[in-house]
């Protein structure tokens, strides 16, 4: 731990919808 | 070089986006990926991460610029993660009483007990069942696992994201990573991979 590879090679990685790119950027520029 | 601003000079509208779009953006999938680990559902992984982005732009004056933007948004997240199984508490019937139960974690004593597995038992199994066997671990074991083994953060930063002692961090990662040989020992058995030593 700089104070194993399987899990972090294995594990689900998923990518955010541009959708929900739009909507935060949407909503921050309505309130902001 | 790290870029430390005066915090009493407040930000320009140009300079918000620019730090949100340049510094803050960029760590959006990961935050996603340790919100869906929590929520276990793409709905709500998706509001939090809203969430997350929402505060940490009304917030963007206390971020300092050129430090660990990666940490800050995780701790924004681990609050609201917090916050909204607080208000969840206030309906019992949705909130899994296991992501209530206390465990004694220990204040970084000697790290008893160690699963031993086989790197032939888990090389068989796939993306799925891995994500599969994080998600049936407890949150708070869930929660370090993901942060050190998946995400890279360091004891220290974890402690912080997390609001714990460093040494209950290394102690709840110990046991983390052990429970979760044990389920992935039990998935890969249930496939048909068998650990051929005796006991």
């Amino acid at each position: 731990d700089n104070e194993r590879e399987f899990i972090r090679n294995k594990v689900n990685r998923r990518k955010v919808s541009p959708t929900l790119i739009s909507s935060i950027k949407d909503k921050i520029r309505a309130d902001h | 070089m790290t870029l430390i601003r005066d915090r009493n000079i407040m930000l320009t509208k140009e300079e918000r986006d620019r730090i949100f779009d340049e510094e803050l953006m960029p760590h959006i999938d990961a935050l996603y990926n340790f919100a869906y680990h929590h929520t276990l559902n793409e709905a709500d992984a998706n509001d939090l991460v809203q969430e997350t982005y929402m505060k940490a732009y009304r917030f963007i004056d206390k971020y300092m610029v050129g430090t660990n933007a990666k940490a800050w948004l995780f701790t924004i997240l681990k609050n609201a993660f917090i916050n909204e199984y607080r208000k969840k508490a206030k309906r019992p019937h949705q909130v899994d009483l296991e992501e209530f139960t206390t465990y004694q974690d220990g204040e970084d004593t000697q790290l008893a007990g160690y699963v031993d597995m086989r790197e032939e038992l888990f090389d068989g199994l796939m993306g799925d069942e891995v994500t599969k066997a994080i998600n049936t671990l407890p949150a708070d074991f869930r929660t370090v696992i993901l942060l050190c083994d998946v995400e890279g953060f360091t004891y220290e930063e974890i402690s912080k994201i997390t609001d714990i002692p460093i040494g209950t961090v290394r102690s709840r990662l110990h046991r983390a990573r052990n429970m979760l040989k044990n389920v992935l020992q039990q998935y890969a058995e249930s496939m048909g991979y068998k650990d051929k030593r005796t006991k």
